[in-house]
């Protein structure tokens, strides 16, 4: 390799933190927000799977909460026309991701699959990545949570309980991907097929609003639902280059 | 070394000491902490460790009835999740029920059976102590004829449960089997059986509808079947049919169904029966209904004209005329009703003019409208739902001494019925009062015994879904982890005290997993050959692991009007308790929808998730119209005292965008005084102020119809809530578009933020 | 002027002396602690010989722990199993009376954990197995000890009696092998 080639593969990479030629998978999520109802089934089904605390109402009062997927609520117009309308919004797993640039000890960083993943034991809690993030989704244990006995006893045992000081934020349930890829082995090494893992989020949905998938594969429900013409993302003009497609909202 | 004095060596000497110590301990700190690893006795077949093991049982979080799936690991529930093959939850699940875990995991469960003792708190028994005291009592009173002063009061079970209480109280000779849920919709089962004829509900088929007319019901949070309506909105919406559906919302304040619909409309409360007629004169009078009894619907609703209707709904006269004709237009339509339009004086009446919506299009019986279910396959009996009145007589039969013991399962008449009720002190006239409950709630509190049940992830039992999805689905909850406590099963306990009162010759059954096999035997029988010749315990192991059974057999399909619901149709103003002038708001107490009737107050993740709508966490507020409350000076955060002929309540204000401006909104659910640690002293219960106002013909609460006054304290608190500025302000955040993939606007960046939180 | 650190000295030595009487106390105590009492073999209820089991006996590492080729975690076999064999085998030896003990009683033995990792490390022994990893790569010749001891690997493949497993055990593995993604966090990380 050549001098300058090395030089501007640097360059790309520092240009674009977690930069691949190309994703193994590309995870990627679709949220049409014509059959988002906000009923935060979402929402539970996350703190369910990921070990997320209840923080307690002081705490939320000063703006602790943690929810990796929260439901956004926007009003619109006045009485008798007002309108309310609802956007889950979690982690976008940016691809160009200024939360991974900012870490001091990378324990944020981009890995092969197109995730934005988070290393608790390595976060050493200067809670920069969630000043960089555009779409406020990491959250910060200011302390340790605990569970009052026996609610400890649901714990998901293929998710870390986070401790205090250490920043937490959706991964799209890596651990599930895991599992699906770990099963797609014992088959013969193939590839996880589409809709054989869901996100908690994903999985519950009553309305079906949310899909999730791999981007590489263009037969995927998540590839077709993107290139819909209600497809945007949010905040797209920070060219985060974020992997979750949001689908209009239609006002008919 | 030289001149080490004594005095010196010693404090050397003592120092090396404590600091080979220190050192010791030193090392000792950094190892790994000490771990056991404990096998078990005997391999269980369907635990391996580290591997995930997935029961499909049944909900028991509302009465929806959805299938479920739960993971275990290492014999403990980790995650509740829809069960796949279950047709009403189609492998989706709402929030409340995905929280069921923390009843299961509960701190504040009930551990044991107890008794109250002298000094009146409660002092922990043994069963045999508990179950004795309370079958001789009921064993005395049979054996000496008077089994009628027994009464057993439940939530609205319904599968071979609810057939358990039956023969229970058959044994007794005693007809006081009430079901009492402050939600039934008792209005919604009379009107279908005044218009239909039929005592169950019927299907409603949202996913193939393209035009939905909703008046009151909350179907998307509440209403009926929340996670099988939204799987039929979402389906409707942006599914495979080329045209989406639109949804339309009647209500005095906007609910989670109102805010996904295409068009919200305020209609005075009460008013909706009324608007509906409207509707369907304008159908008529357009030459949009061609029937053979044309002529007497158009007599029958003469007086609704759109001019009339628009004078007193207070929707302009325009809207309804489009409303109706495009109901006509767009097939297939459908209209449901319910939640706080069936919650009045005229409740039964506004639920039959939806009903004639629907008759005067055609939606009856057809594919995107309305489809009778068939008889269901198991117990899923409603006759024993209590209403109002019922709970009334109960109450006045125990002041007058009539009732001897009381039976309470799972059901809290004390936090869900108005204090004019007097059911705490009708309690107090009970010599014996046993509760079942599995958590220590209002009325458990004031019990003599308590008997704890298991949760219902600990239990055996089965559910046949009412409403049904069109054809005949069951499906058995097992238990999915073993016992925690020193509870039973509630099936379990009224076996035992069958047995006790010598019923064991009609009630044989030792548990109710035998039970309930026992009556899945008929199930079984109407298998075809295939099925019948595996036997049966083939069969109920496959229920068991597909978690439903079902068949594809449907409901009538034939359906005549009977001519003298006709001359009958018609909606009277409804009346309000207390005067205009005196009381000039209405207030709209909505069931939360996180903690339904209030039974999920006590599961700290529904604590701490956000109301849909508002975003607020933990509390109780009162929803008010910005208008409003800018003409009384009220801000978010203000607490203001409400009040009803019949009470009092403090609580904040939250300025609320699409609420009618003489309309407030409190939610139901908060307001425990006991019910465990997270629920207790938090928020306000708005049914404590609600008038007992009575729908004529069931004898139901009119819930929606009581007024209030709103005076300000001068006191503020801070609301908790999650929800920052509660417009997009321009920053195009939430995009729309004006039809399918054709941009036409995106979010008008105009309006004012009305709210904003002060950090 | 002419200055002496001499007198100041004088002074100082007493605490220079308790110093170095602390310092060396304190790595006295801590070698003495890491020596006498290494804590990484600790004794078991029943005095289980994987020496006499695996090493003597032959018995296949899988045949007691069964779940390791389809689960995360290899499993201890139910007090069921060693009864299983040992109704008939060595019933009168001192130890095996302990287990009937447990089993008459039908008490779980409280075996204490000898190899763990931490709790934020995702670890399966199924896809270790699959992959045809010898056990005693990372746990160390255990056939050949009658009490287990915490063995990790040395760079060079021999094993390290009394240290602990580290992430570069992992990674170096990991590496040689060629393993997919085998250096991502998220593959050992949760």
């Amino acid at each position: 390799m050549s001098l300058f080639s090395r030089f501007l593969d640097g360059w790309r990479k520092y240009r674009k933190p977690g930069y691949y030629e190309k994703f193994d998978y590309h995870w990627t999520m679709t949220v049409d927000l014509d059959k988002c109802t906000g009923c935060e089934a979402c929402m539970m089904a996350c703190q369910a799977e990921n070990n997320i605390p209840v923080v307690g109402e002081d705490e939320v009062a000063r703006g602790r909460e943690l929810q990796w997927i929260r439901v956004e609520r926007y009003w619109e117009g006045e009485y008798p026309n007002a309108r309310l309308r609802f956007m889950p919004m979690m982690c976008q797993h940016c691809d160009a991701a200024p939360c991974e640039t900012v870490c001091p000890v990378s324990a944020t960083y981009h890995n092969q699959d197109g995730l934005n993943t988070q290393i608790y034991n390595r976060c050493i809690g200067t809670r920069s990545c969630a000043v960089y993030c555009p779409y406020e989704v990491r959250y910060f244990n200011y302390y340790d949570h605990g569970w009052d006995s026996p609610l400890e006893q649901q714990l998901n045992p293929d998710v870390t309980v986070r401790g205090k000081g250490v920043m937490e934020k959706c991964t799209f349930c890596i651990q599930r991907i895991r599992q699906a890829k770990d099963l797609a082995k014992d088959d013969d090494r193939r590839r996880v097929q589409d809709g054989e893992m869901q996100p908690a989020c994903v999985q519950t949905c009553p309305t079906k609003a949310l899909v999730f998938g791999d981007r590489n594969d263009p037969e995927s429900q998540v590839s077709l639902s993107m290139d819909d013409p209600r497809s945007y993302r949010v905040l797209d003009e920070l060219n985060t280059d974020s992997s979750v497609f949001y689908l209009k909202k239609v006002d008919a | 070394m030289p001149n080490i004095d004594r005095r010196e060596f010693l404090k050397l000497v003592g120092a090396g000491g404590v600091s080979v110590g220190a050192g010791f301990m030193l090392r000792e700190s950094t190892k790994h902490p000490r771990e056991y690893l404990i096998p078990h006795v005997v391999a269980p077949e369907d635990i391996s460790s580290g591997l995930s093991t997935w029961y499909n049982s049944v909900c028991s979080m509302c009465p929806a009835g959805c299938g479920i799936s739960v993971r275990t690991r290492e014999g403990r529930a980790k995650k509740i999740e829809g069960n796949l093959s279950h047709p009403v939850s189609q492998g989706r699940l709402c929030a409340l029920g995905q929280a069921g875990l923390q009843a299961l995991y509960n701190p504040d469960r009930l551990t044991a059976p107890m008794r109250r003792n002298g000094e009146g708190t409660f002092e922990e028994i043994t069963w045999e102590q508990g179950l004795k005291q309370v079958g001789d009592r009921l064993d005395l009173l049979r054996a000496a004829g008077r089994g009628n002063r027994v009464a057993l009061l439940t939530t609205g079970v319904r599968g071979h449960l609810a057939q358990l209480f039956e023969s229970f109280m058959r044994q007794l000779g005693s007809p006081r089997l009430l079901h009492y849920d402050y939600d039934h919709p008792h209005t919604l089962y009379a009107a279908n059986q005044q218009f239909f004829g039929e005592d169950r509900l019927p299907y409603y088929d949202l996913q193939n509808t393209r035009l939905l007319l909703s008046f009151g019901a909350d179907y998307l949070s509440n209403w009926i079947s929340p996670v099988h309506h939204s799987l039929g909105f979402g389906e409707s919406r942006q599914g495979p049919a080329d045209v989406r559906g639109r949804f339309v919302q009647i209500e005095p304040r906007m609910s989670i169904s109102g805010a996904a619909a295409d068009e919200w409309i305020p209609a005075r409360p009460g008013t909706e029966g009324i608007l509906a007629l409207g509707l369907a004169h304008h159908i008529i009078a357009e030459g949009n209904y061609s029937g053979a009894d044309r002529d007497a619907w158009m007599a029958a609703l003469a007086d609704y004209t759109a001019d009339a209707v628009a004078e007193q709904t207070g929707v302009p006269a325009t809207t309804i005329t489009r409303l109706a004709d495009s109901f006509v237009d767009t097939a297939p339509s459908l209209a449901i009703g319910g939640g706080s339009a069936g919650n009045h004086s005229n409740g039964v009446d506004t639920l039959v003019a939806v009903n004639a919506l629907n008759y005067l299009v055609g939606n009856i019986g057809q594919e995107g409208g309305l489809v009778f279910n068939p008889e269901p396959a198991g117990p899923a009996l409603q006759q024993h739902q209590a209403s109002y009145s019922t709970m009334l007589e109960l109450a006045e039969a125990a002041h007058h001494g009539e009732i001897d013991v009381l039976i309470i399962n799972g059901t809290n008449p004390v936090f869900t019925l108005p204090p004019t009720a007097e059911f705490e002190s009708a309690l107090a006239q009970i010599p014996l009062v046993v509760s079942l409950s599995s958590f220590l709630d209002e009325t458990t509190a004031l019990a003599d015994v308590i008997l704890p049940s298991h949760t219902y992830l600990e239990s055996w039992g089965d559910d046949f879904p009412e409403p049904g999805v069109g054809f005949s689905v069951g499906a058995v909850s097992q238990p999915v982890v073993s016992p925690l406590y020193n509870t039973r099963g509630t099936g379990d306990i009224i076996l035992d005290l069958a047995r006790r009162m010598g019923s064991s010759s009609v009630m044989p059954w030792q548990s109710m997993e035998e039970f309930l096999k026992y009556g899945w035997q008929r199930i079984y029988q109407r298998g075809d050959s295939q099925t019948l010749a595996q036997g049966f315990d083939a069969f109920w192991t496959s229920v068991l692991k597909a978690g439903a059974w079902g068949e594809t057999k449907s409901g009538n399909t034939a359906f005549s009007l009977n001519p003298d619901v006709i001359a009958g149709i018609g909606v009277a103003p409804p009346e309000f308790s207390g005067s205009e002038d005196d009381y000039p708001f209405i207030l709209h107490p909505y069931l939360s929808p996180n903690f339904h009737d209030g039974r999920g107050a006590n599961l700290p993740w529904m604590q701490e998730l956000p109301d849909p709508m508002t975003s607020i966490m933990y509390g109780s507020w009162v929803e008010m119209n910005p208008l409003t409350a800018q003409q009384m000076e009220l801000s978010e955060g203000d607490l203001v005292d409400i009040q009803s002929p019949h009470g009092q309540l403090r609580v904040p204000v939250f300025i609320y965008p699409a609420i009618m401006p003489n309309v407030i909104a409190i939610p139901i659910g908060q307001g425990h005084g006991e019910y465990g640690r997270y629920a207790k002293d938090r928020g306000v219960n708005p049914i404590q102020i609600l008038s007992p106002q009575l729908e004529p013909v069931t004898g139901s609460l009119a819930s929606s119809a009581t007024r209030v006054n709103v005076s300000a304290t001068g006191k503020r608190v801070k609301l908790v809530k999650t929800g920052g500025t509660s417009r997009d302000l321009g920053r195009n955040i939430i995009q729309t578009t004006g039809g399918s993939g054709v941009e036409v606007s995106s979010v008008s960046s105009n309006s004012i933020p009305i709210t904003e939180v002060t950090s | 002027m002419n200055v002496s650190i001499v007198p100041a000295l004088k002074v100082l030595r007493p605490a220079a002396m308790l110093v170095i009487v602390v310092l060396v106390g304190l790595v006295l105590g801590y070698w003495a602690n890491a020596t006498f009492v290494p804590g990484d073999s600790p004794e078991q209820p029943i005095a289980f010989s994987h020496k006499i089991h695996a090493g003597d006996n032959e018995i296949p590492c899988l045949y007691c722990h069964t779940q390791a080729r389809r689960s995360p975690s290899a499993g201890v076999p139910a007090v069921s199993k060693c009864v299983g064999c040992h109704l008939e085998v060595a019933t009168e030896k001192p130890q095996i009376r302990l287990l009937m003990g447990y089993w008459e009683n039908r008490e779980p033995i409280p075996w204490i954990k000898v190899h763990d990792v931490p709790d934020f490390v995702h670890f399966t022994h199924k896809r270790h197995v699959l992959a045809n990893i010898e056990c005693q790569t990372c746990h160390g010749p255990v056939e050949t000890m009658d009490r287990i001891r915490v063995t990790s690997r040395a760079v060079d493949g021999s094993a390290q009696a009394g240290q602990p497993w580290k992430m570069g055990l992992c990674l170096s593995c990991h590496r040689e092998n060629e393993v997919e993604n085998g250096t991502d966090c998220w593959t050992c990380h949760k």
